[in-house]
């Protein structure tokens, strides 16, 4: 049951109690539905506010907002962005309750019930330099995926010479062939040669699923109740996409450039999850047990932050610097050569974040930088469009990674 | 997918804080505690707090802070305070790889040089025992390993926690389902009785026990804690700063006694704070060691 006044009382609503006149005369009994022609009658007679009983819709909406909120514990409360991103996530959360779907008790969220005992981890040993130079291996994480990139990028290349790139990989060529060969494509003859498997999902795709095939064995050693691959990839994507809508929005034309670095920006926390399962769970422990987000308790873990790794990483990895500085400073735009081109990405890592509540991420939003919102120079309310396009593209490039 | 269902919705829930308020309250908290809230944490603060001041009625972060420094109920406030600005969670048997660790290369070594020297005597503290899951297991943990031989022995586990609240829950020593996650059955029926709301810890485990409400910040009153031979603080000091953490570990070390061992939780160090110890890797663990 709750209050409401009678300018935004609608026709449908059932009273929780008798509306009355000022003499007790009643007009409309416990248990009645509002009719239309009562706003006026109400009106009329000055009836300010009245009981109603809540909605189903209601009831969504207010388990959204108090479970939402939480996550926006760290932001601006009073910031317009944060303001139209927590509508649009509560919108999202009330819309899975809607379809049954029951959000995280507190011990999840705090997730108490995780013990996490693999090895010893002590900080003295650690810094971002070795992690990133540890494993050789990881070296070879982009590799294919660069040399697809390239060749997709050039017009002379034939789906011949993809195929044969793709071949180099066999986690990824059974991973090709069981997407083109799964209902999704509904195709009758199954799909047996990588390049027909290419021609049918996408040149483009392809490069994504790439990538996201690479990043499976790095989440060994990580307990899943607090992160998982589907997760971690579905925000990244989710970042990428948001950087890409925000890149086109101010005009950029090389907005794809920006679709890499949001899909890439934790790059740098991927190998700690390799390199270091134990301590970043400890890290993902204290972040959920504190209410903070995760980069704040990877510095009070580690000594140090994920975007720290990427930046030795992509180093080694020789990464053109314009798009490192991108990734290594989604955090701190402001210090960024380039500080616009970073807000972008920073603005997007806050956005997916936002909006993966509902799909059931639960770190809460890492600090927001308003000066690096300003610059980019887009108006709060436009936060909501960017919202809708990005709920459009979603679907679509998901289903990639699926 | 446009939805637009609840477009109006306000994300502020608690009275703003302003700039001198939350230095004020935040010099208080570190005063009091030790601990440090970051500039970052501002709106944090203002949540967690904001909540408090709305079940007091209060309707400024100022009012608050007069409440907190000369209000009738400021002692009683305070407790509530540390509540805020601690984590308790903990479980019994908490990182029971550690705790095996600890006993095989720690404790065990430790009880076999002691009977050499003929001093049947065990000194642990246990600092920041929120609610007292760490003491009792530590507690268990030497009854099991020393058996019937523990009576002739003096054994004492000084646990200290900032909170009274805490305190009060320790010596009560009742614990719920949750707490046992990881505790062995077979312990959980020996060391425990059924009482309302959950186990009790039978009480020739917590016999060895001394709770007290000490705050780690009051270098004065840690002194009166007897000399140890170990030090369990585990997952306390990463909420200091590095100050605090500098004087947390002097007290350590002033307190163990020579060749003594400092634990702490696996995500702290003394990296940068103290070169004083000289870190054993065991199993499942780093020992500090007072050099």
């Amino acid at each position: 049951m709750s209050t409401i006044q009678i300018s935004e009382l609608k026709p449908g609503k059932v009273v929780a109690a008798n509306v009355t006149t000022a003499d007790g005369r009643v007009l409309l009994a416990k248990g009645g539905k509002v009719e239309p022609w009562h706003l006026n009658l109400f009106q009329g007679l000055g009836i300010k506010s009245l009981e109603v009983e809540d909605s189903q819709e209601d009831r969504c909406i207010q388990e959204a907002a108090d479970y939402v909120v939480d996550f926006f514990a760290y932001v601006n409360p009073d910031h317009p962005v944060m303001g139209e991103l927590y509508n649009f996530a509560v919108d999202l959360v009330a819309l899975r309750l809607g379809q049954g779907w029951t959000v995280p008790s507190l011990a999840e969220r705090r997730a108490k019930n995780v013990e996490n005992l693999s090895d010893v981890f002590s900080p003295d040993i650690v810094s971002p330099e070795k992690i990133a130079k540890h494993d050789v291996e990881l070296s070879s994480f982009p590799e294919v995926y660069f040399k697809l990139r390239e060749a997709i990028d050039s017009p002379a290349t034939s789906v011949g010479r993809l195929a044969e790139l793709v071949s180099q990989d066999m986690s990824l060529v059974a991973k090709l062939l069981k997407l083109a060969n799964s209902p999704l494509y509904g195709l009758d003859q199954p799909i047996e040669s990588i390049q027909r498997a290419i021609a049918i999902i996408g040149v483009k795709e392809l490069s994504i699923l790439a990538l996201g095939m690479s990043a499976i064995n790095y989440f060994k050693g990580i307990p899943p109740e607090l992160i998982d691959m589907k997760t971690f990839w579905r925000h990244s994507i989710s970042c990428g996409i948001f950087a890409k809508i925000l890149a086109k929005t101010l005009g950029e034309s090389h907005a794809e450039r920006f679709f890499i670095a949001g899909l890439l920006h934790d790059a740098g926390r991927l190998i700690l999850f390799k390199e270091m399962p134990y301590a970043s769970s400890e890290a993902m422990i204290f972040a959920r047990e504190n209410v903070l987000p995760l980069v704040e308790a990877e510095q009070a873990t580690f000594g140090f932050t994920h975007t720290m790794v990427s930046e030795h990483l992509l180093r080694e990895w020789k990464f053109p610097p314009a798009l490192s500085d991108l990734i290594n400073h989604h955090h701190s735009p402001m210090a960024a050569p380039n500080p616009r081109d970073a807000a972008i990405i920073h603005v997007a890592d806050v956005m997916a974040n936002a909006l993966g509540i509902a799909a059931g991420q639960m770190y809460v939003i890492p600090p927001f930088d308003e000066q690096a919102w300003d610059l980019l120079g887009i108006p709060a309310q436009g936060v909501q469009r960017i919202c809708s396009d990005y709920e459009i593209q979603e679907e679509n490039t998901l289903e990639v990674f699926s | 997918m446009a939805l637009n269902l609840s477009s109006s919705l306000l994300l502020r829930r608690t009275q703003p804080i302003t700039e001198d308020e939350f230095r004020k309250l935040r010099d208080f908290i570190y005063e009091k505690c030790g601990i440090w809230i970051d500039e970052k944490r501002k709106y944090l603060l203002e949540n967690r707090f904001g909540s408090r001041l709305k079940e007091l009625g209060l309707s400024t972060f100022s009012d608050y802070i007069s409440l907190l420094s000369h209000g009738q109920n400021k002692e009683k406030e305070l407790a509530t305070l540390y509540e805020l600005v601690t984590t308790n969670e903990t479980s019994l048997f908490r990182d029971t790889k550690q705790l095996d660790g600890f006993m095989a290369n720690v404790l065990a070594p430790l009880i076999v040089e002691q009977k050499q020297k003929n001093k049947l005597e065990l000194n642990i503290w246990s600092a920041g025992c929120s609610s007292g899951e760490e003491p009792y297991t530590l507690a268990i943990m030497l009854h099991e390993h020393m058996g019937p031989e523990i009576k002739r022995w003096r054994v004492s586990i000084t646990a200290i926690d900032i909170s009274p609240a805490m305190i009060a829950k320790c010596k009560e020593g009742v614990y719920s389902d949750y707490a046992f996650k990881t505790t062995p059955e077979a312990i959980k029926k020996k060391y425990f009785v059924p009482a309302p709301g959950g186990l009790k810890v039978h009480p020739s485990a917590a016999g060895v026990i001394n709770f007290q409400v000490m705050n780690l910040n009051d270098v004065a009153a840690l002194k009166r804690i007897p000399k140890s031979h170990v030090v369990f603080c585990r997952n306390v000091i990463i909420y200091f700063d590095e100050a605090m953490k500098k004087k947390a570990i002097a007290a350590f070390y002033d307190n163990l006694l020579p060749g003594g061992v400092l634990m702490l939780g696996h995500s702290e160090t003394l990296h940068n704070i103290s070169s004083a110890f000289k870190p054993k890797f065991i199993a499942g663990a780093v020992a500090y060691q007072k050099m």
